[in-house]
């Protein structure tokens, strides 16, 4: 019960100094500028947002034509007769002349032609729609059905690259045919509903979507009846801008705990604090349960604003959790005003693409369900999801935070507050914290096994980022940073016993911590992957994972290889044998790699 | 004002940067930025269209075909891209499960010219990449196929579109809006916006650590001082561009008025690192002065971006190479905006340390 009360004061206080300092003039001035967002939000979406204007500049004869042209503000329209179009022609990128579009070569030439198709195509739609006759404008429809193959889950699940090339098979079903009804020849729906349908398709296309209907033309209609154009899949876009409208308070909110947290450490006002007979973790959740009561407000009033299913909230709630994690351990790490800045932006910036991303993929793809987002994405759009969908993208915002928590509890106390070391060497503090003295080899372990989510999150960025680099060379930086990561992850934790107590490295000790660091790391990994492809088909699971048990042997000495070549490298030169440590361990890890994974050797 | 003190607080404030390496992870963010939105742009179109990608264009892939015969299946039958199955729906579907075929269609035995439309089904796996591969490539033949149907039609349309026809394309021109319309203005006043975070953070941290008297009793006012920390942002927003300027041109992407679209944001960004002086200057505590700062910086940038011809704008005209005589106005109401910026921060200093001796 102590704790309990502890924690209520340490809120209570928390919420009294916010706001003694918030109210002074930050309030006021606060709801003017909320006001006045929405009226320039207001104005914006009348307007339109003005970036792209008068990017091409267009020659057209016919008067209707510059008429329907001038409604798209990037082209800059000139309606001039023929003979002064041709004479002038080296200043268009476009000459439309008798209905005929001439275009040129050069890059904006051939980008303002891909506008000018697109809206032509908007106009002929928008003339069709008007059609009495709806079916002879559109006289084709198609009914999408969606049917799921147990299939794939299983190949991939076996480590098989499901791959989007075809198979070449005989074409007779091994299993049992099921008997599909025929599907009735017209359509359920009445004609104007259709019609309804596609004015609204054709009439989204608004400055927004005009990034995506690079695309696809149609925005995310979730009917399944559609007119061949409409055939594309759909990017749930408005799903994805609501689903940023739930980020934005949450990743401010969580400023304000990080800034609170610094605040403490300033001048060592915290002291005070550290000094009261009360437990470190009751001072951490005192001082987050605000802001994180704060988040949780907001969603739900957000939810609520938007009429949305409250089940919303369930795969906010570790993301909040994350972001307080990363607030918390930020605000006790960064030195300086302008550090605590460029770390947080660069931690959210991250942190969004992470979220953001695999959302887009929502109707295509099952690994779009590595997001917690996709699961607002679909509940947005009226699908459902399962238990398992939801441990499965959630399951590393849970075990992230956690790991994060406990960091910073373990870290909470003067010595580390207020230090005044280099970002680096604090980190490294940290980390030395939770490395247990009495039991290094089980706290090396488990350090090992709990770094795997993160591993997984930085390799996940790694792919994003050397994707656009040319075909070789992303591979090449794919294998190496891959390695380097997995190598730096297992090494970090004996160079901080090494630092903490370099006698400690004894070769009976390097050897037992590289075989706790290397079970940890190949337990966690098999655990992500139990957690992670466990929902995917609960029954086949348990026998992949015992059949590769069988070849587990050759991944625990690789990644024993790599942490003894970083201890050996540590104990012959120190500190400074980390790094040609961890360089020399990304060159075995590699060429493992190639030989194992990729079945070829240089 | 002495020139010799702006440098030396300009000069102090760099140092500092540099010392705490946090201008290199500033430097990382602004990578990460458009590594990652190149990546979604390049990413998802060849996911919509699939030809950009030409591993996947030598591909045969296998479709059923159950129902009645239409010029549907002829398309089908011609194209290169797939091959073609006659069989019964149901055996179709569950060939479709076990990933033998790529898609299942159905096709009723509607007449071309009957009054109602032709109702296709088409039945694809879920959530799979290969179904939104066959569906782009799907959709040229059912588009020809409608284009079929309304020839035939034709008769019972009211009103014809205007006509317009196209020479053969030659492919291209998908990303050229992307970057010249959002990832250069974007790129380009990224560092205007770190710059104004920035100066908030350097004059609130002289507060909130009591710096600020060890600092005014050495020989440097106190406008100096903040000017000499506007400076200091000021000067790392032309850099900044113009590394993204030639980091671009290296990857061949050819930008028009480079030396324009830099005197654009230089001026632009002395807007913004003045406001947020203002804002700290007021504040003197930086959890407030960034959260009104940053409010306000979204509500001043989207009301820019609903005006016509506004700074973002003219960058985009600028590399493009289509802005006219009206960029220079445009200039000139920036500059007015930054110079009246500019002397209320010098008023408000002033007073501030008129204030703060005599009391």
């Amino acid at each position: 019960m102590g704790a309990l009360a502890d924690i209520t004061t340490i809120a209570r206080w928390e919420v009294k100094k916010s706001f003694s300092m918030m109210s002074r003039d930050v309030l006021p001035l606060a709801i003017v500028l909320f006001v006045l967002l929405v009226a320039v939000t207001g104005f914006s979406t009348q307007t339109g947002l003005h970036l792209q204007d008068g990017m091409y500049r267009i020659g057209v004869d016919d008067p209707t034509m510059a008429q329907i042209l001038a409604e798209d503000a990037r082209f800059t329209v000139f309606q001039l007769p023929e003979r002064d179009l041709i004479a002038q022609r080296g200043e268009f990128d476009i000459l439309i002349i008798n209905g005929y579009a001439y275009t040129g070569t050069a890059s904006r030439s051939v980008a303002a032609r891909k506008t000018l198709e697109r809206d032509y195509a908007k106009y002929v739609g928008s003339v069709y729609n008007r059609e009495e006759d709806l079916f002879a404008a559109y006289p084709l429809w198609i009914d999408t059905q969606s049917v799921k193959s147990e299939l794939s889950f299983l190949a991939t699940q076996s480590g098989q690259y499901v791959s989007a090339a075809p198979v070449r098979a005989a074409l007779v079903p091994e299993g049992p045919v099921e008997q599909i009804a025929t599907p009735s020849p017209t359509l359920s729906v009445t004609k104007e509903d259709l019609r309804g349908q596609l004015v609204q398709s054709n009439v989204e296309n608004t400055q927004i979507s005009r990034y995506t209907e690079t695309l696809s033309s149609s925005t995310g209609t979730m009917d399944t009846f559609k007119t061949p154009s409409q055939l594309s899949p759909p990017l749930p876009f408005d799903s994805i801008i609501l689903v940023f409208v739930f980020i934005f308070p949450l990743y401010f909110t969580s400023q304000f705990f990080m800034m609170s947290i610094m605040n403490e450490r300033i001048e060592r006002k915290g002291e005070i604090l550290l000094s009261a007979p009360v437990k470190t973790a009751s001072i951490i959740i005192g001082k987050m349960r605000p802001y994180l009561m704060g988040m949780l407000a907001i969603c739900t009033a957000l939810t609520l604003w938007i009429r949305a299913s409250p089940l919303i909230i369930l795969p906010l709630v570790p993301v909040i959790f994350f972001f307080l994690a990363n607030a918390l351990l930020i605000g006790m790490l960064s030195r300086s005003f302008k550090e605590l800045s460029f770390i947080s932006i660069f931690f959210s910036t991250v942190a969004t693409s992470y979220l953001f991303f695999p959302s887009i993929f929502a109707n295509v793809h099952v690994i779009s369900l590595i997001s917690p987002l996709t699961l607002i994405v679909l509940t947005l759009q009226g699908t459902a999801w399962t238990v398992t969908d939801y441990l499965y993208s959630t399951s590393l915002f849970w075990l992230t935070s956690a790991v994060l928590f406990y960091i910073a509890a373990r870290n909470f106390k003067e010595e580390r507050l207020f230090s005044e070391k280099g970002l680096v060497t604090r980190m490294r503090e940290f980390l030395s914290e939770i490395l247990s003295r009495k039991h290094p080899f089980l706290s090396l372990f488990l350090l090992t096994g709990f770094s795997i989510p993160f591993v997984f999150m930085v390799q996940m960025m790694c792919l994003v980022l050397f994707f656009n680099l040319p075909m070789p060379a992303s591979l090449v930086f794919l294998l190496l940073f891959a390695a380097l990561i997995e190598e730096t992850a297992k090494g970090i934790g004996i160079y901080t016993v090494y630092i903490r107590d370099p006698g400690f490295l004894t070769w009976k000790n390097l050897i037992l911590a590289s075989g706790a660091t290397a079970i940890g790391f190949l337990v966690g990994e098999k655990l992500l992957l139990f957690v992670t492809l466990a929902q995917i088909s609960d029954s086949v699971f348990g026998s992949i994972l015992f059949l590769s048990l069988g070849s587990l042997w050759l991944p625990l000495l690789l990644h024993f290889a790599g942490v003894l070549i970083v201890a050996c490298c540590i104990k012959k030169w120190g500190a400074k044998g980390f790094v040609p440590g961890l360089a020399l361990a990304m060159v075995v890890h590699c060429l493992y790699n190639l030989y194992f994974i990729l079945g070829w050797f240089l | 004002m002495m020139a010799k003190h702006l440098s030396i607080i300009a000069e102090k404030e760099f140092r500092s940067l540099l010392s705490e390496r946090t201008i290199l992870l500033a430097i990382l963010l602004q990578l990460f930025v458009a590594l990652f939105s190149s990546f979604l742009m390049v990413g998802l179109t060849s996911m919509y269209d699939p030809s950009s990608l030409s591993k996947y264009s030598r591909f045969k892939y296998n479709v059923g075909y159950a129902g009645n015969e239409s010029d549907l299946s002829r398309y089908l039958y011609a194209s290169p891209d797939f091959r073609v199955f006659q069989m019964d729906l149901s055996t179709g579907v569950t060939a479709l499960k076990e990933r033998k075929l790529a898609a299942v269609i159905w096709v009723p035995d509607t007449a071309p010219d009957a009054d109602a439309p032709i109702k296709v089904t088409l039945y694809t796996l879920q959530n799979d990449l290969q179904s939104a591969i066959v569906d782009v490539k799907l959709k040229d033949i059912f588009l020809r196929y409608e284009k079929d149907l309304r020839e035939i039609r034709i008769d019972r349309l009211n009103e014809k579109p205007l006509p317009l026809r196209f020479p053969p394309a030659s492919g291209g021109g998908d990303f050229y809006e992307f970057v010249y319309g959002l990832l250069i203005p974007l790129l380009i006043f990224m560092p205007a916006i770190i710059a104004s975070a920035l100066v908030i953070d350097l004059i609130t941290e002289e507060y909130q650590h009591d710096t600020l008297e060890t600092l005014v009793s050495t020989p440097v006012t106190f406008p100096e001082m903040v000017w000499g920390k506007v400076l200091a942002c000021e000067i790392l927003v032309p850099v900044q561009a113009a590394v993204w300027l030639v980091l671009l041109m290296i990857n061949g992407i050819a930008i028009e008025n480079a030396g324009l679209i830099l005197l654009h944001v230089t001026i632009s960004s002395f807007v913004l690192v003045l406001l947020g002086a203002l804002t700290a200057l007021h504040y003197r505590e930086r959890t407030a002065a960034q959260f009104i700062f940053s409010t306000a910086l979204v509500v001043v940038i989207l009301f820019a971006l609903s005006l016509p011809a506004n700074p973002m704008n003219l960058l985009t005209r600028l590399a493009v190479g289509t802005a006219g005589a009206e960029q220079w106005a445009v200039l000139a109401a920036v500059l007015a905006v930054a110079g009246l910026l500019g002397y209320a921060t010098q008023k408000y200093t002033e007073r501030i340390s008129r204030i703060s001796h005599t009391g």
